[in-house]
């Protein structure tokens, strides 16, 4: 109960502490935004192309982003625990009988909300554009979404807790983008390189959740891409936020 | 009566790795040897000693943050090992970051801060309602704690840390930083909490804080205890009065040394450079004469200063070491540590 309450309470705390730095929201509204104004004419050219099906490109491609801002989210309560663990937050929060499992999950839950929020954003300019919506799709798609951004911020924080300072945990989370983004088949598929690439692929949560998003998008709700993210997601989601709980409880802030 | 906090042979170190918070801690392989204290209901308790000592890292111990390699503790009658999770309901901590949210405001924080602990929202909000005007946060208690000033946000700090009415404060370092005046109100904020009926336990490195602050100290150097009592206690421990003498270079104090050794009535000296030190039972009885003395061996003093004993001096005669030159680096105001000394130019 006392768990239920502190979640609440340190939910409503970062979710206030997101809402007053202006400058990080206008960034993190803008960026989604620009990806699919800049890249979405380059791909144009491609559609018809080998690998990829004929139709509106933004179906191909909105799907990916939103996979992509759901990594990214998660990246987010690491870099401020990071600043946390510095203003001395973190220790304060632990000596209170504060339940340590919302000291993790209240900053995740508020940026996940946020997360949300760009999400509409993305699919209602999107749409404008000419991307097909699919409601029920979508909706399960929000799921998959929001297992991976919890399980992508859990390892953020526990590497953040682990790291302690922001240069050794930037590099981490930098050297860590790159690859998972191209393997993830966000900005383009995996489908396109030779057999080694597909094969790596498998290996990258993102990979999964690409895929299922673009046939969620597509109103398909039963895929077997949908089936496999799930597989792939609910455990390593599991496993993430255990791991991170036990980090959060030892942790030599 | 029962202790508040007791520790019995505390151990803990750290594998080649990095303490926090404490320079010293880095290359010590042990950051607490063995330390055992006791501290009484209702004290302020000071645990003195310089920078990498172990101060920090017995504090932390103590307050469930960092894992007890050897030894007990137990803080209101729990043990901080097996009991961790309760004994944090007892306590309240405010560390050297103090930790409250820049982008919230005052009473934001201690609203917080309240509910953490279980406390319902009228409950709490009427709480803050009281603490505000106690800890002198009234006139800012809604602006942003970014807009803050050192000497308030250190109060909003301890308020922070005192939400809840714990039984114990533990404060690590709590006038780091500040400025003299601000210092003064602090402490005068820590006495309130004491006689209010809690408990506070506080580290520092300014021998004057611990003087005039703390009822009883401990002093460690080295994760060890080298002294324990009232400030009154240990400085009687170093009998008599402090004179200390600058000589023209350390040649000239060599010779003085040479020339004072043995005097009767006179103990302890040293000397470091130009500087020559020793202890007399009576100081100003035995200053004529010592004048006398260096004035026939054609030796002038630059400068001469006779003081009652202060802690420095305590940890000196411990150690063999001054407190204000022991830490990795000393603070501004641990140049006060000499406050109240009689200057006289010779």
């Amino acid at each position: 109960m006392k768990a239920v309450t502190d979640i609440g309470l340190l939910f409503r705390r970062y979710l206030t502490q997101l809402l007053r730095n202006p400058v990080w929201l206008v960034v993190g509204f803008s960026t989604p935004v620009l990806y699919l104004a800049l890249f979405t004419p380059l791909l144009k050219g491609l559609v018809g192309g080998p690998g990829l099906a004929t139709g509106n490109v933004l179906d191909l491609f909105l799907p990916g982003i939103l996979a992509l801002l759901a990594f990214a989210s998660g990246t987010g309560p690491g870099f401020s625990t990071i600043f946390e663990l510095r203003s001395g937050v973190i220790e304060r929060f632990r000596v209170t009988p504060a339940s340590r499992l919302a000291i993790l999950a209240g900053p995740i839950l508020a940026s996940m909300l946020l997360m949300f929020c760009f999400d509409l954003v993305v699919v209602a300019v999107g749409w404008g554009l000419g991307f097909g919506v699919h409601l029920a799709g979508l909706l399960v798609l929000a799921v998959l979404l929001a297992l991976l951004m919890a399980t992508m911020a859990a390892f953020s924080i526990a590497t953040a807790l682990a790291t302690k300072d922001i240069s050794g945990f930037a590099a981490l989370i930098n050297g860590l983008n790159l690859p998972v983004l191209l393997l993830g088949g966000v900005l383009l598929p995996i489908s396109l390189g030779p057999l080694w690439l597909r094969v790596l692929a498998h290996f990258n949560p993102l990979y999964y959740t690409v895929g299922a998003a673009r046939v969620l998008c597509a109103g398909t709700l039963s895929g077997s891409a949908v089936w496999q993210a799930f597989a792939v997601l609910v455990p390593l989601c599991a496993v993430t936020a255990f791991w991170a709980t036990r980090v959060v409880r030892r942790a030599v802030a | 009566m029962t202790p508040v906090i007791a520790a019995t042979e505390l151990r803990k170190h750290f594998p080649g790795q990095a303490g926090p918070g404490e320079g010293g801690t880095r290359r010590a392989i042990e950051a607490v040897r063995g330390i055992s204290l006791t501290v009484a209901p209702g004290e302020i308790f000071g645990f003195l000693g310089p920078n990498g000592a172990g101060k920090t890292t017995t504090l932390r111990m103590l307050t469930t943050l960092l894992p007890i390699d050897g030894g007990t503790a137990t803080v209101a009658g729990l043990d901080v090992r097996r009991q961790a999770s309760q004994v944090r309901w007892h306590i309240g901590y405010v560390s050297q970051l103090g930790g409250a949210d820049e982008l919230a405001t005052g009473r934001e924080n201690l609203l917080l801060q309240g509910r953490l602990y279980g406390g319902s929202r009228a409950e709490v909000a009427r709480r803050v309602g009281e603490m505000l005007p106690l800890f002198d946060l009234s006139g800012f208690a809604d602006r942003r704690v970014r807009s803050y000033s050192g000497g308030q946000r250190r109060r909003l700090d301890v308020a922070l840390g005192v939400v809840h009415q714990p039984e114990v404060l533990f404060l690590d370092e709590p006038s780091t930083g500040l400025d003299p005046q601000n210092r003064a109100s602090l402490w005068q904020h820590i006495r309130g909490l004491r006689d209010r009926g809690t408990t506070v336990f506080l580290t520092t490195h300014y021998l004057d804080e611990a003087d005039v602050l703390c009822d009883r100290i401990v002093i460690i150097d080295h994760g060890q205890v080298v002294a324990e009592g009232t400030p009154r206690e240990l400085k009687q421990q170093v009998a008599g009065d402090a004179i200390v003498l600058e000589l023209r270079d350390a040649a000239a104090a060599g010779l003085a040394a040479t020339e004072l050794a043995g005097q009767p009535g006179m103990r302890d000296l040293n000397t470091d450079g130009a500087i020559v030190r020793l202890y007399a039972s009576d100081g100003p009885a035995a200053l004529p004469g010592l004048l006398r003395r260096l004035d026939a061996a054609g030796l002038a003093a630059r400068s001469l200063q006779l003081s009652e004993p202060s802690l420095d001096d305590v940890f000196l005669r411990q150690t063999g070491r001054s407190l204000r030159d022991a830490g990795d680096q000393g603070g501004p105001a641990a140049d006060q540590g000499t406050a109240g000394a009689t200057g006289v130019a010779a």
